[in-house]
């Protein structure tokens, strides 16, 4: 609507009308861009919460170290 | 009268402060001699329907004080210049105003607009607890790798005036990372969190990269010091919660050192580019009442990268210290009917357990339970409260934050025997991501049996129900698909006519609640 609004009723030829249309579009894609962008950052923090997870589950669980892995699920679900 | 007055008229009025001026100006109000509130004129302020000057309300849960008599001041915090200044009366009291909290500590807006204890008025004794606190975690910060400093309102006042600033509330830590992948910097904060928790303090994450540490003062009251992750990347410091600038990584290293109360605290190495980064180019000229103005394109970047762990928490936050005790310790149609389905066979969890009152009364039945909520202070009394040998426990879960989710599903399913998760208005008080991770929860404890029994407001009425939950009307229909979607079988599903009376009379238009019974077999 902006566009047009700001076009006025000078927006009449073929030309305008295909430019008029072509923002808009493009105002679209680019906010749709925006979100993947931000979908995209915000796999760091999945993948930081992840890692931190595994290192510092992983390894008592390796070890078969069954009183390791259950002190440490409960300072770990503690300590956040 | 000058001509400088005459366009700087100011009155009180019983909702705020009516003041007319072409400048800009940052103005103290002050009650009998103490600064109470500072506001920038137009910034915070409206128009006047007249057009005759600006009206600026008094800052949230000010007006609560607003009973009786004070000398009331405005005065421009530049230049002194007193712009009002007599006794006003204020409603129908007869004492003196006291702007004060429970304890009688005297209380004043901080850079937020907040009504907090300042440093103003706290004596030296007061602050000693914060400023020890502050070495200590820059001591614990130093052992684990990580060479912090002060930052923010901190630094400010360290460099500027060799003090607290008098309307700052708190302390604020900052350090730049080796790290410049945001991946790394957040499991480096993880570490550094947890290293505090293993030294015994009570702390709390805000995002990715910043978390609160909460000291214990003197007189018994909590204070939070943040701790600030930052780092550099593409010629950019980036600091948490507010800071994207052009940036080198000799400004910031070697570390130096300032005067903070008498106390030498690490600086960065040219704290003046810092504090320009932070308060822009005018920091050296105080200003009560500044907020920052974070670019749109750094709040993008900050907020994908660290954010969105914690929505709604201050909502919740604000609820349970306005709400310490349930309305009724009578457990609810819920628990009643989850615990005749199943009895003490199963283990249960509540999932937004709230004060507990399900968790308790399942334990008196002898069943054992785990409450689960977000914000700890909630269970808490009810936690601390419990006979010994209780089959009741309590701990935080956040559905934000993936290794709270992980790490409280591997710790439940160690239970023995079948899980019942209740979740009684909890998908319709969290989010899509919030119900993702919830089912993920699910997932865990469910495969081997158990069930999920939900409650949440399906239809609005006109008790105004959702209103007072704070939670939104979900689509039975939506949350079933996302249950499907999530592997789960919904094996019951009914419409039930919401019960909770308003002031104890039958309201004509009853809210409708959805039940739903889910397993994941």
């Amino acid at each position: 609507m902006a566009v047009k609004d700001s076009l006025g009723k000078s927006a009449r030829t073929v030309g305008e009308k295909v430019a008029a249309t072509t923002v808009v579009d493009l105002r679209r894609r680019v906010k749709r861009l925006e979100d993947e962008v931000q979908e995209c950052r915000a796999l760091n923090l999945r993948l930081a919460e992840l890692t931190d997870l595994v290192t510092e589950l992983l390894l008592p669980v390796a070890q078969r170290d069954e009183a390791k892995v259950a002190e440490l699920l409960e300072r770990y679900q503690k300590s956040l | 009268m000058s001509t400088s007055a005459r366009s700087r008229t100011v009155h009180i009025g019983p909702d705020g402060l009516h003041a007319r001026s072409r400048e800009e100006l940052v103005l103290d109000v002050l009650f009998d001699d103490r600064r109470i509130w500072s506001l920038w004129l137009h910034r915070d302020g409206e128009d006047e329907p007249d057009g005759e000057g600006t009206f600026v309300a008094w800052p949230k849960g000010m007006k609560r004080f607003l009973d009786g008599v004070a000398r009331v001041s405005v005065v421009v915090h530049e230049t002194g210049e007193v712009l009002y200044d007599e006794e006003h009366r204020f409603g129908d009291g007869e004492g003196r105003v006291e702007v004060v909290d429970r304890d009688g500590n005297p209380l004043a807006t901080d850079k937020t607009g907040r009504l907090v204890k300042t440093f103003a008025t706290r004596s030296a004794e007061h602050v000693a607890p914060l400023l020890d606190a502050v070495e200590e975690v820059l001591d614990a910060l130093r052992r684990a790798g990580i060479d912090a400093f002060v930052a923010y309102g901190t630094l400010l006042g360290a460099i500027r005036e060799g003090q607290l600033i008098g309307h700052d509330s708190d302390a604020d830590l900052g350090y730049v990372s080796e790290h410049s992948e945001p991946v790394d910097v957040m499991r480096e904060s993880f570490r550094l969190q947890a290293r505090l928790a293993e030294m015994g303090y009570v702390t709390q994450r805000y995002s990715g990269a910043a978390f609160k540490v909460v000291v214990t003062e003197a007189d018994g009251s909590a204070r939070g010091l943040d701790v600030f992750g930052g780092f550099l990347r593409d010629g950019h410091l980036y600091l948490m919660g507010e800071i994207r600038a052009p940036f080198q990584r000799e400004w910031i290293f070697p570390l130096g050192t300032a005067t903070l109360e008498g106390r030498e605290v690490p600086v960065p190495a040219d704290p003046d580019r810092l504090l320009v980064a932070t308060y822009g180019p005018s920091w050296r000229t105080p200003d009560p009442a500044y907020k920052f103005e974070t670019p749109a394109s750094t709040h993008r970047r900050l907020n994908g990268w660290f954010r969105g762990i914690r929505p709604q928490r201050p909502l919740w936050d604000g609820f349970y210290a306005r709400a310490p005790e349930p309305a009724s310790w009578e457990p609810s149609d819920l628990a009643r009917d989850a615990f005749a389905a199943h009895g003490t066979d199963a283990t249960y969890v509540d999932l937004g357990c709230g004060h507990g009152a399900d968790a308790r009364w399942l334990a008196e039945q002898g069943a054992t339970v785990w409450g689960l909520d977000h914000v700890p202070k909630a269970f808490a009394g009810t936690a601390a409260s419990l006979p010994e040998g209780s089959t009741a426990h309590f701990a935080a879960l956040n559905l934000h934050e993936l290794r709270s989710v992980l790490s409280t599903g591997a710790l439940l399913a160690r239970q023995p025997g079948p899980k019942v998760l209740l979740g009684r208005h909890l998908v319709d008080a969290v989010d899509r991501p919030g119900r993702r991770n919830l089912y993920r929860l699910c997932d865990m404890l469910l495969r081997d049996g158990g069930e999920l029994w939900l409650e949440y407001v399906c239809r609005r009425g006109r008790d105004r129900l959702a209103r007072r939950l704070r939670v939104k009307v979900r689509q039975p229909a939506r949350i079933e698909a996302e249950l499907a979607g999530a592997g789960a079988t919904v094996t019951g599903r009914e419409v039930l006519l919401a019960s909770t009376p308003v002031g104890g009379k039958a309201v004509e238009v009853p809210s409708r609640i959805c039940r739903m019974v889910a397993t994941w077999r």
